[in-house]
């Protein structure tokens, strides 16, 4: 009902905010989307602890034997070269200057074991970096034109995730036929983009409903502007997500990759490579299998715990009760 | 000629089920700087015939089947997208129902006045930035400059809207369509945003459309009045000449709905409903549309013979066979 306007025209001046009220307290502090998250994520005790124990393991991996051009903190401390062969010290139990102790050619584990995490991260990285900018893309396109388009490029998607994950990776790789730290990173991104493109596709087809990308057409957006602007950043927070649970299978598959031989090869290593060697000696010498196989796994749950955590901060209404 | 003339509409909704005729014939002309309200309740197809004229219906399932929507001497539904984007916003602009979701969550509001007037005009960041703040101030929000660099969630649904309508007026259109621009707000909150959307047309000399199911927000708002059902204008008169002597018997069965305030009888018994519901726009009637609730069904054939829309006063429409004049002084309480 319609209120008489005189009625209205007393009303008004409550709107534009009296001085009164400004002076009256501390101002409120501003907040924001990502500050909102920051706050819900600190809640969160178990991801928390699973982001700094992430952290620890990043700074380990590329400070312990330095990457490009750092000086590693071990490798000058002791003068140590992750990857030189020493046959006087095979096997050493650990002591405070290989912590890790040696492997069979007397190379100090602590050092390659970090060596290895730099290449196992790393891919992680480019991969699912990889999987997203094409997963964005093609979720975009499929979701946003919808219809026939739509429904192909879907059924695409359908038919590629019949094929099994690792041997279309080890198939990939067999295309490819050198491998390298990029070639992993492409048979990686090959086989596991389609779940990105799902996500995304859904999004967008949410998103693309919504009243404010209608209000963006009504005022004469072109279709690549409510697309870039409207619609893509609105997916931020789920690709956020996307990312550390990406990452997990992605350092398992490379890790895995590695482990039966098709990956990184020495003397280069990857936690699946050191895994692989660890294997060889595991009845006299365990230490040097469960080390990696201790990174991998502690890794691959901080990254799950903090996908959790961060989906919980950043789309608190999807929280299980 | 007038600045908006639509000429035989009909827009249909291609569904599993059948064609949807969600709007069925609908003509109608908008001056400049005068306002058309169109009022009916939901499903009539008010909205769809808005989201016509701006080109803005899903394609598919929507199409527009026949007629024609004159904005200036050009037909709108055979331009192409391209041409349609440049008047949207710049000649055309349409504030939405619901201002909590017009606008875009990850963007301070300063960036969405300012991208909307960069879209159409030639001008620099500063020059936006300044004409987006004298918009804000246009519209009645205190301290512009400042509420700038705010994002939505910020801002109370009041003033959203009044955001949302200083976007729609950035690039000074000549009309405007509000689609209703006060259901999501407050009563008094609402009385503010028609005043405001009053003085900006006046000021400007825009045409507007209101849509609206608010029979109050007709009365306040608008000079002409469109009442739809079912896809089709039923009656269609000056506002005071609608409110003074309905027509249509959809018509005052509305007015007979609508609580009194003032006068014999306030508060007295219950409101009247209209009973049943409207038909279904795959297979509508062949006759009058309203007739299976319309009181006077038996007067005659109407039930079965088609309606068209009919003088019965200068510039008074209706589509009916029996209108309320014609009945007779004889007019039976409305009892239902």
């Amino acid at each position: 009902m319609v209120v008489n306007p005189r009625e209205a025209a007393t009303l008004e001046p409550q709107t534009s905010a009296p001085p009164l009220l400004e002076t009256a307290g501390a101002p409120i502090r501003q907040t924001s989307l990502w500050r909102d998250a920051y706050r819900r994520y600190l809640r969160n005790k178990g991801a928390v602890a699973a982001a700094v124990l992430f952290g620890i393991i990043v700074l380990y991996c590329f400070l312990i034997p330095g990457f490009w051009f750092i000086p590693g903190i071990w490798t000058t401390l002791f003068d140590i070269d992750p990857n030189q062969v020493n046959f006087l010290e095979t096997y050493l139990p650990p002591s405070l200057e290989h912590p890790f102790g040696t492997d069979q050619f007397g190379r100090d584990l602590f050092t390659r074991v970090a060596k290895g995490g730099q290449v196992s991260i790393g891919i992680g990285f480019a991969a699912t970096i990889a999987i997203l900018v094409i997963g964005v893309t093609y979720g975009s396109i499929s979701g946003f034109i919808g219809g026939k388009l739509d429904n192909a490029m879907m059924r695409f998607l359908d038919a590629l995730y019949g094929l099994p994950y690792l041997p279309f990776a080890i198939l990939a790789l067999a295309v490819i036929g050198t491998v390298s730290f990029w070639t992993m990173v492409v048979a990686l991104t090959i086989a596991s983009w389609f779940t990105a493109a799902r996500i995304v596709r859904g999004q967008v087809i949410t998103l693309k409903e919504n009243d404010y990308v209608r209000a963006a057409h009504a005022v004469g957006a072109r279709w690549h502007r409510v697309l870039t602007r409207h619609i893509l950043p609105n997916t931020l927070g789920v690709l956020v997500i996307a990312v550390f649970l990406e990452l997990p299978a992605v350092v398992l598959g490379e890790a895995f990759l590695s482990f039966i031989g098709l990956g990184i090869n020495p003397p280069d290593a990857s936690w699946g490579s050191l895994a692989s060697e660890g294997r060889q000696s595991y009845q006299t010498h365990p230490l040097e299998l469960w080390i990696p196989c201790i990174f991998i796994a502690t890794l691959v749950l901080c990254a799950n715990f903090i996908a959790d955590g961060l989906r919980d901060a950043l789309d608190p209404r999807t929280r299980e009760t | 000629m007038a600045l908006l003339e639509v000429d035989n509409l009909r827009t249909y909704f291609y569904t599993r089920e059948g064609a949807v005729q969600a709007v069925d014939g609908v003509s109608f002309a908008v001056e400049e700087g005068r306002t058309l309200g169109i009022v009916g309740e939901s499903g009539c197809g008010k909205s769809v015939t808005a989201l016509s004229i701006m080109g803005l219906i899903p394609r598919p399932p929507a199409k527009i089947v026949e007629g024609s929507v004159l904005f200036d001497g050009r037909d709108l539904t055979k331009l192409a997208e391209r041409e349609l984007e440049d008047i949207r916003g710049k000649e055309i602009a349409m504030i939405f129902q619901d201002p909590m979701t017009s606008l875009n969550p990850t963007f301070k509001i300063g960036t969405q006045i300012t991208e909307t007037l960069r879209r159409h005009f030639d001008i620099t960041k500063g020059a936006a930035r300044q004409r987006a703040i004298e918009l804000l101030e246009e519209v009645g929000i205190p301290n512009a400059p400042g509420r700038l660099d705010d994002y939505p969630h910020q801002f109370s649904g009041g003033m959203r809207q009044r955001v949302m309508i200083a976007i729609a007026l950035s690039c000074k259109p000549r009309l405007l369509i509000a689609d209703e621009p006060t259901t999501a707000l407050d009563v008094t909150i609402q009385a503010q945003i028609l005043d405001l959307l009053q003085r900006l047309r006046e000021e400007r000399r825009m045409a507007l459309i209101i849509i609206t199911h608010d029979m109050g927000v007709i009365a306040e708002a608008s000079d002409e009045v469109a009442v739809m059902y079912a896809g089709q204008i039923v009656e269609q008169a000056p506002v005071l000449e609608l409110f003074d002597q309905p027509e249509h018997p959809y018509t005052e069965a509305l007015m007979g709905a609508l609580p009194q305030l003032e006068g014999t009888g306030i508060r007295e018994g219950r409101l009247t409903a209209i009973p049943g519901r409207p038909p279904d726009l795959v297979d509508p009637p062949e006759g009058c549309r309203f007739a299976a609730r319309c009181p006077y069904v038996g007067l005659d054939s109407c039930a079965t013979q088609p309606q068209a829309l009919r003088e019965v006063r200068q510039g008074h429409l209706v589509r009916s066979s029996h209108p309320t004049t014609e009945r007779g002084r004889s007019r039976e309480p409305v009892t239902m």
